[in-house]
């Protein structure tokens, strides 16, 4: 492998790992608070998805018939924001509903609504948009700059950018506002939150809405590059992310972003070593030799059943 | 030959020492008590000498075996029984159940035995249910048998644990703080318990207490431990006058005696 | 004060007249009730489906007919009163002293005998009811070895408390093996070449087939139990999804086993003795294991891993004996399942396949055997019964779940041991 094909590779890995380290983040920050996997996560990436290809479709018709004329990037950046906003109300509607009477009980019984609730969200998709995949409008041009032989596309650089843009920002909003402040003290403790003036169901909420919007712009950003999408995508997604989310080390934000770039990695390289069909093989394959040998994630606090006195 | 010998056992968690140079004998049928203020490291020595962690350094020898390493186990098969501060009952089995699973190292019907009724089968349990019951008669809870531990009132939970650690038939019971949230005459219930057992079993035990009274009555000798390390050690009364003990101890916390 | 409870009819005061006045029938007489009316049904069914305006006889108690044909509702209801209903109920009641007489002698028997009674009769009836159609046959199949497989996982994520989603990876081991065993033995196959094996002994064969499958999956199951040693809860329910989806590629990879288009031609030998034998010694063991102080340590460890440890439960042996146990069940179901379907594939034994048998087990109730048998009996009906509504019956059944996780968090009937001698003693 020379040089310039590794570093091509990277682009691709840093592009692919976006994805999931952004949606890895929804789990995360969930798990932080709640002490749960919100297992529906990856189908609230889905939606989000399908919520910005429905945005984007409206927008294009109405410009297209002359009623409003937008120009793409305007167009693109009033998805992103709406498509944020409606998938965040998702993402609370499922926590009202699924998550909130569960609080208390049996975590298997959150575990099992989670799934439920993507089965019932992809299956409502599959209703409304039937099977066949969907082409996602394109906005933006490509344009495919060639820097050292590497080929790097305009819409390549723009994920990346916007990406670590939204973790540095959720980072800053988590360190430094009252919401965030509150947040971590919930990670910490459940009792001190009261404590603030903020309830728990405020903020379990707010995580929600925060996990969900990351999802969404992680799905449009996933539309403009890979722009046929499908029903299916969120379980595909979703388990990987999910999986990024425990390797990270549960509740940690940084790990999961870091965890989402190297499943990223991983699946790029494998795929260009082996045959594709061995990318799932091997993938998981790494994933569960790290898991075996680091039980509590790469960056998340050990723990084992015997510290729990 | 002692029963126990812990020879300068240390543990360290992360950077903190939390037992640093415990040594502690104990002989057949004697009964030792281990008084310090919350956060001492009491519990921790416990943890430490059931296996539940491994000391960082040190000697640990029950019954003339070297106990270092073992699985908790491995080391309560040998005859060194403990009960909880926290209880830990099982939540969803009986209190038959409970006694009864704490035979598990005298079953050996294996596998066969688990997965299909063989006649080997049906004996051990039968024993193992006779066992259990008398257990539960000695203290006082059997007619509690079929019961879920939520139901219990806090004192008969707090018996069934003890008739659970003692079915195992032990040399050496350890009880974590056997009279936590009694009752005054709840505690003296309990002494009553443990003295009657002490003298039915003729086990040795090793007592943590927050409540001098109780390590009076009960202990022929009490270590005081502060901050991980023993800072006296004699019979009852040389710790009760001990200056050392009054500073670290009485002297910072109200004694319920 | 004036009652208006005592004038108004109770709709609690009925039930409880129902329950009274059914009160003194054994099983066994609800069994030869139900024996009773599926030879009615044989003998008259088709005259009766006519004669209330049926094409045919319904085939899963009009539940099919519900969602398809409403008009045929009226029709189907009676059809189901006449032929299923009222038989077993007259037969039951009226015959009630002499079933509790026979119930009595059977009972002095060893419990052996009483239960193989019962369930010899309860095949009668399987084998009458699924005489009427193919489609019988398959579904009964089918929800037989959803009941093993429900019971299997139940004995990890109910009895031991994991969340394991490592089912369909140990029923694909099980699946493939036993397909692995029969068609490269017993078939002339493109893959493997002429049959190295006649075929006449499928009654000696198939058993040995699926106890392969049930090995090599218990195998599979290691991998999970030794990590289990230092992880719980969410570590190892995602090691155990990994596991499943390696278990996936793993197939899709291996072109002997044709990849991803799978394997065919598996010979029909999971016929419904076979599959009823099979899973009622697969639950009467289970059954065995979970009541015996050996598998009650199962729940030691569920409840207080650390007190299990101190009271001289072996931990480590708990879990392997755990999962290779629950992996061998379910791999044997896998094999049972291959033989029904004549075909398997990786697909099938993907997320799918996961969510279908957690909803099993936690919408019948954790830790116990009655919540395995109503979770995989109910849901399966349930996916017949809605099967005209497309896909919109995974928005139904999800809900259905969701409200059970609401209101009974660990399902429908769970925490209830399985008492033989209580279930088939005589009452009256």
């Amino acid at each position: 492998m020379n040089l310039t094909f590794f570093l091509q590779n990277v682009v691709n890995a840093l592009q692919w790992g976006s994805f999931y380290a952004l949606i890895a983040l929804g789990y995360s920050m969930v798990y932080s608070i709640l002490m749960l996997f919100n297992f529906a996560h990856g189908d609230i990436f889905m939606v989000g998805t399908y919520i910005g290809f429905a945005l984007t479709t409206a927008f294009i018709a109405l410009s297209a018939a002359g009623i409003v004329v937008l120009p793409n990037w305007l167009i693109l950046i009033l998805t992103i924001i709406l498509a944020m906003l409606f998938t965040s109300c998702l993402g609370m509607l499922v926590e009202r509903i699924g998550y909130r009477p569960l609080r208390g009980g049996p975590r298997a019984s959150a575990a099992i609504t989670g799934l439920m609730i993507g089965i019932i969200l992809q299956t409502t998709v599959l209703y409304i948009m039937g099977a066949q995949r969907v082409l996602f409008p394109s906005l933006i041009q490509t344009t495919t700059y060639n820097v050292a032989g590497v080929a790097v596309t305009n819409i390549k650089i723009m994920i990346v950018f916007v990406s670590i843009a939204l973790m540095i920002a959720l980072h800053q909003f988590v360190q430094h506002s009252k919401w965030g402040m509150a947040m971590r003290a919930m990670a910490f403790d459940y009792a001190v939150v009261p404590l603030m003036g903020i309830s728990i169901n405020t903020i379990a909420a707010m995580t929600f809405a925060i996990g969900s919007a990351l999802a969404a712009a992680a799905g449009i950003m996933y539309g403009m590059a890979y722009p046929i999408i499908d029903p299916s995508m969120g379980i595909l997604f979703g388990w990987k992310a999910f999986v990024a989310a425990i390797l990270g080390g549960r509740g940690s934000i940084m790990g999961a972003c870091i965890a989402g770039f190297l499943i990223g990695f991983i699946e790029i390289f494998v795929a260009t070593i082996f045959p594709s069909t061995l990318r799932d093989l091997i993938a998981y394959s790494i994933i569960f030799v790290i898991l075996v040998f680091r039980p509590h994630g790469l960056f998340g606090e050990p723990y084992s059943a015997r510290l729990r006195l | 030959m002692s029963l126990l010998k812990v020879t300068s056992m240390t543990h360290k968690f992360g950077g903190l020492l939390a037992v640093s140079e415990y040594n502690l004998t104990i002989e057949p049928g004697q009964i030792v008590g281990l008084i310090g203020p919350n956060g001492a490291g009491k519990t921790t020595v416990f943890n430490l000498i059931t296996g539940i962690y491994r000391p960082t350094a040190g000697r640990i020898e029950f019954n003339g075996q070297d106990v270092i390493g073992l699985a908790p186990n491995r080391i309560a098969s040998l005859g060194l029984a403990r009960t909880f501060q926290e209880m830990r009952l099982w939540r969803h089995m009986t209190v038959l159940e409970h006694v009864k699973m704490a035979c598990y190292a005298k079953i050996s019907y294996g596998l066969a035995g688990a997965f299909l009724q063989t006649p080997k089968r049906r004996r051990q349990e039968q024993e193992i249910e006779e066992r259990a019951f008398a257990s539960l008669k000695m203290f006082g809870v059997d007619q509690f048998a079929s019961q879920l531990p939520v139901d219990l009132p806090y004192g008969a939970a707090r018996r069934v644990e003890m008739a659970r650690a003692a079915v195992t038939e032990p040399k050496l019971l350890f009880l974590d703080e056997p009279t936590v949230g009694m009752t005054p005459e709840e505690m003296m219930a309990m002494i009553e318990i443990i003295r009657d057992m002490h003298n039915k079993l003729k086990t040795a035990i090793f007592l943590i207490e927050h409540r001098l009274r109780v390590v009076t009555e009960l202990c022929q000798r009490v270590q005081t431990l502060v901050f991980g390390q023993v800072i006296a050690e004699g019979n009852p009364e040389e710790i009760q006058n001990n200056p050392e003990v009054i500073k670290a101890y009485l002297g910072e916390e109200k004694v319920v005696a | 004060m004036h009652h208006s409870e005592s004038t108004a009819i109770h709709p609690r005061g009925t039930l409880d007249f129902i329950r009274r006045f059914f009160a003194n029938i054994p099983l066994l007489g609800w069994l030869a009730g139900a024996l009773a009316a599926v030879i009615l049904e044989q003998a008259v069914g088709t005259s009766l489906a006519h004669a209330l305006g049926l094409p045919r006889i319904p085939v899963l108690f009009g539940f099919l007919i519900f969602l398809k044909q409403p008009a045929l509702i009226p029709g189907a209801l009676g059809y189901v009163l006449v032929s299923n209903i009222l038989p077993v109920c007259i037969v039951a009641k009226i015959g009630a002293p002499l079933f509790n007489l026979l119930s009595r002698s059977l009972f002095r028997m060893p419990i052996v005998v009483t239960a193989v009674v019962h369930l010899a009769i309860l095949y009668a009836i399987f084998h009458i009811w699924t005489d009427v159609s193919a489609y019988r046959l398959i579904m009964l199949k089918l929800m037989l070895i959803s009941i093993l497989l429900t019971l299997s996982l139940n004995v990890i994520n109910g009895y031991m408390g994991e969340f394991s989603c490592s089912h369909p990876g140990f029923m694909a081991l099980g699946a493939y093996a036993a397909s692995l065993f029969t068609v490269g033995l017993f078939v002339n196959d493109r893959l493997f070449g002429e049959a190295l094996l006649v075929s006449d002994f499928a009654v000696i064969f198939f058993p040995l087939g699926l106890i392969f499958a049930g090995l090599v999956s218990a195998l599979g199951a290691l991998i999970i139990a030794i990590p289990s040693f230092k992880t719980r809860g969410d570590y190892l329910a995602i090691i155990s999804l990994a596991f499943t989806f390696i278990v996936k590629s793993f197939l899709e990879n291996l072109e002997f086993l044709g990849g991803p288009r799978g394997l065919s031609g598996q010979p029909d030998w999971s016929s419904l003795p076979m599959v009823f034998i099979i899973v009622v010694l697969g639950v009467w063991i289970i059954n065995n294991f979970v009541t015996s102080t050996m598998g009650k340590a199962l729940n030691a460890v569920r409840d207080d891993e650390i007190a299990a440890e101190a009271m001289t439960v072996n931990t480590r042996k708990t879990k392997i004996i755990a999962f290779m146990f629950s992996a061998f069940w379910a791999g044997v179901a896998g094999g049972l399942f291959a033989h029904v379907i004549r075909f398997v594939n990786p697909s099938t034994f993907g997320i799918q396949k996961l969510a279908e048998v957690l909803a099993m087990v936690y919408f019948g109730g954790l830790n116990s055997v009655y919540g395995s048998i109503v979770g995989a009996v109910s849901i399966s009906l349930l996916g017949e019964a809605l099967r005209p509504l497309e896909i919109l019956k995974w928005i139904i059944i999800p809900l259905l779940l969701i409200l059970v996780m609401i209101f009974r968090p660990r399902g429908l009937i769970s925490f209830k041991e399985f008492n033989i001698e209580k279930l088939l003693k005589p009452r009256g």
